[in-house]
């Protein structure tokens, strides 16, 4: 029997979750380990202090490798952070062969074409993403065999700063693993939070964490779009603690217990007491004054995605039939009437397939059961280009920052 | 020491309103104060129609030749320009002050283009300046946002101290009745209660004094983040609801988790039954919940008029720089910033603490009753609210920082009680 260990290390901004998996002949993933640590040093999505980072992430990897019991192969890791950005190309190619039926080395010319843009100084790709094939104006998934004269393809490439993303390899490194790839968050959570039906009709799956919300559409199955805003559950804490000249632990106790994301209306006498306990420094809080706080914030947030150029024009395309919203922050009371208000389509709370355990199933274990997923099922488009994707990619962004590979 | 020697020793003290809201923010304080004893008003502005409407005595026409009379149009520059070109009248205006406030609004030609060349004179003779400058709202758009803030910084290059008034947070005082319109008004009350609580810290006597050079070593960090809050209470509780009021003032909306002021004075103004025991009670509050790390410098005074009533005001600065150890992305968006701390020549943070400390101390012996914080509680200036994420980079996002609260910046009044 061949087993490979593999884990998933999401280093976040409130709290870095890892999760061991075991991939058994190449069939079977079965998640057998599970380390959770409080999170230091990382604000809206980004390591500042790699120390702290360092820290808390071998603090939970070691957790995880305990309650496993075996020793990690290799990592997937994931990123976010506003100095993810992305773009689209795409290129068309004419199909040489005389009977006009589309052969490997048409699919390979095209993709190589398509990926072939050139990236700014100091970023390094981390997925080029592949939408499906257009042969002839028709989206086909594999042109191989297929007659037609062109055969076009889109990528969705999304680059980071070398600088942020060598920073959390090394604070990998630094236990002594080797990270295997680097995955967006948005990506493995959207994945873990939507089904195949959703991302085919279209679906924007918004994780919404403490310190940064990811966010990717999905359309006939592929990715279409990603995109990370450095605004998380953090802001709103930050927020309340401003408005009501209070402290964080008091400002997020407010947001759990008596915040909501719609309006409330004005009434006088609706209060909340701020600590609690009527123990000196405490007062009477408005309730609504909370909410408008909150409800401006989300609200905001929402918008920002929503008027992103590329994604409203699917809105307006409707190409997009539903919202699902996953991350810590999506728990915040009546966001989705929010989202429904902001989007104008039904949005539902995202769901952990009905395969992962009861103790993991949480929206905060999304992105790591994602992690997961990708490192397990991700072998796509090995058969068109020569080598296999997550190594030739990532040797090259290692040997760009200077790791061993 | 009777009347007559009083003011013989007092501080001469003048308010110059520069542009349109500055000229209105002097006669504002005209109306609202009873007594302008060793106050003198002034008003300067570009624009000769603004400025004959003004009730107050001293009007000076700055930039004839350049504006000929009809303002600067929103341009900062012509402002400076029309000021360069009258520095004698400027000079005559100012010189022989010991005090000269500035009022003004920063998102106005005149406003943000003269008061730094107003500052800079009145320090080139000696004068204490310290500024109150109305900031526009967010909403008002990003051009008139940003030449708001490059004013600001510029002042605070120059003057002792600037305290800017930030529209957004004005509309954030809780009085339903309010509009948009009514933020500029609510400036000039605000200014008003700077002007008078430093006013009557200086002129008039009482528990606690403290003299001009005390208010001077208060102010002497230049290009200093400066605090500002009041809170008003009456009737029978009146020490309590001060401090409530003074909790929730708009321009404390600052998280208690941010830096600690390097200075700050504190000033009490009551009725005739205000005790020292009541004053105590204030001054255990106020150095708890606003404590300065380093120095608090306490005034209480007897408005005779007055009974079962309590103002308190208190100003802070903050050596911008200093304390915080790192060098913020912010600052390169901002050079201006750095020189000005860098080049003061003579004082170091902790001489100056080591002044005011014994300059207070020799005032009067009660110094040493009022408990010196030393934790970190704290605020920071109120033209920077970004709390928890003060330390990390700008949010940008079409030119405005998401990092700042949005309600904020969308002009959302939030009812806070």
């Amino acid at each position: 029997m061949n087993s490979k260990i593999i884990g998933a290390v999401e280093i976040g901004t409130s709290k870095v979750v890892v999760l061991i998996g075991d991939i058994v002949n190449d069939k079977t993933l079965n998640i057998i380990g599970m380390g959770v640590s409080s999170s230091q040093g990382v604000k809206k999505g980004e390591i500042i202090d790699f120390n702290s980072a360092s820290d808390c992430t071998h603090a939970a990897i070691m957790a995880a490798e305990d309650t496993a019991g075996v020793k990690v192969d290799g990592i997937y890791l994931a990123q976010s952070g506003r100095h993810l950005e992305a773009n689209f190309s795409d290129a068309e190619v004419t199909v040489k062969s005389p009977d006009n039926i589309v052969q490997r080395a048409d699919i390979r010319r095209l993709l190589t074409e398509a990926k072939s843009k050139q990236l700014p100084e100091e970023r390094a790709i981390i997925h080029h993403i592949r939408t499906g094939f257009i042969l002839d104006g028709d989206l086909v998934d594999d042109p191989e065999n297929l007659e037609g004269h062109k055969l076009g393809v889109g990528y969705w490439n999304i680059h980071g700063s070398f600088k942020k993303m060598s920073d959390s390899i090394h604070i990998i490194n630094g236990f002594g693993l080797r990270v295997e790839d680097l995955i967006v968050s948005s990506l493995a959570s959207g994945k873990m939070v939507t089904t195949e039906e959703e991302r085919q009709s279209g679906v924007l799956a918004i994780d919404i964490g403490s310190g940064s919300t990811d966010y990717v559409l999905f359309k006939n199955g592929y990715v279409v779009h990603t995109g990370v805003v450095a605004v998380g559950g953090d802001h709103i804490t930050n927020d309340l603690s401003i408005g009501f000249r209070t402290n964080a632990k008091l400002a997020d106790m407010l947001k759990v217990n008596s915040g909501k994301a719609t309006l409330e209306p004005k009434s006088k006498n609706d209060k909340v007491m701020l600590i609690g306990d009527l123990t000196i420094g405490d007062r009477s809080i408005s309730r609504s004054g909370v909410c408008q706080i909150i409800n401006a914030r989300v609200d905001e947030l929402f918008k920002i995605i929503r008027s992103n150029k590329q994604v409203s024009a699917y809105f307006t395309n409707r190409e997009i039939s539903s919202v699902v919203l996953t991350g810590g922050t999506s728990q915040l009371k009546d966001i989705e009437k929010l989202a429904e208000k902001v989007f104008g389509l039904p949005v539902a709370q995202g769901e952990n397939p009905s395969w992962v355990a009861s103790d993991i199933a949480g929206p905060e274990f999304s992105t790591a059961l994602g992690l997961l997923y990708f490192g397990f099922s991700y072998r796509d488009d090995t058969r068109f280009t020569e080598q296999k994707r997550g190594t030739n990619l990532f040797k090259g962004l290692k040997q760009l920052i200077g790791l061993k590979s | 020491m009777d009347t007559q020697e009083i003011f013989e020793n007092a501080v001469r003290m003048k308010i110059v309103g520069v542009g349109g809201a500055g000229n209105n923010a002097v006669d504002r304080i005209r109306m609202d104060m009873e007594q302008l004893d060793g106050l003198s008003l002034a008003c300067v502005n570009t624009d000769l129609k603004t400025l004959s409407e003004s009730p107050v005595g001293e009007k000076h026409l700055i930039g004839r030749n350049i504006t000929r009379g009809l303002g600067t149009g929103g341009d900062p520059e012509l402002g400076q320009k029309a000021a360069e070109s009258d520095r004698e009248l400027i000079t005559r205006m100012v010189d022989g002050f010991e005090l000269i406030f500035i009022v003004a609004s920063l998102g106005g030609g005149t406003g943000a283009g003269i008061s730094p060349v107003i500052a800079e004179i009145a320090k080139q003779h000696g004068s204490l300046v310290i500024a109150f400058v109305n900031m526009p709202f967010t909403f008002e758009g990003e051009r008139r946002f940003k030449m708001a803030d490059a004013a600001l910084k510029e002042l605070r290059g120059v003057a002792d101290a600037v305290i800017p008034l930030p529209n957004d947070m004005l509309l954030q005082e809780e009085a339903a009745q309010d509009s948009v319109l009514n933020a500029f008004s609510k400036a000039d009350e605000w200014i008003t209660r700077g002007v008078k609580s430093i006013w009557s810290i200086l002129l008039k006597s009482g528990l606690i004094n403290v003299n001009f050079s005390t208010l001077r070593e208060v102010f002497n960090i230049q290009g200093a983040k400066t605090l500002f809050g009041f809170g008003q209470g009456h009737g029978p509780n009146f020490i309590q609801n001060a401090l409530d009021d003074l909790v929730i003032c708009p321009l404390l909306h600052v998280p208690d988790f941010s830096k600690v002021a390097d200075n700050l004075l504190v000033n009490v103004v009551g009725g005739t039954d205000l005790s020292m025991s009541q004053v105590q009670e204030i001054m255990n509050f106020v150095t708890e919940k606003f404590g300065s790390r380093e120095n608090t410098v306490f005034g209480a005074v007897i408005d005779e008029g007055k009974t079962n009533t309590v103002e308190i005001c208190v100003i802070g600065t903050t050596e911008m720089g200093g304390f915080r150890g790192v060098s913020k992305p912010r600052n390169l968006l901002s050079p201006q910033r750095t020189p000005v701390v860098a080049n003061r020549p003579t004082v170091t943070a902790k001489s100056l603490r080591d002044q005011i400390t014994a300059g207070v101390a020799r005032k009067n012996g009660q110094m040493d009753l009022i408990p010196t914080i030393q934790q970190e509680l704290g605020f920071e200036g109120v033209d920077e609210h970004r709390g928890f994420f003060e330390e990390t980079g700008r949010n940008e996002h079409d030119g405005f920082d998401l990092d700042v609260p949005t309600y904020l910046r969308r002009g959302i009044r939030v009812v806070l009680r």
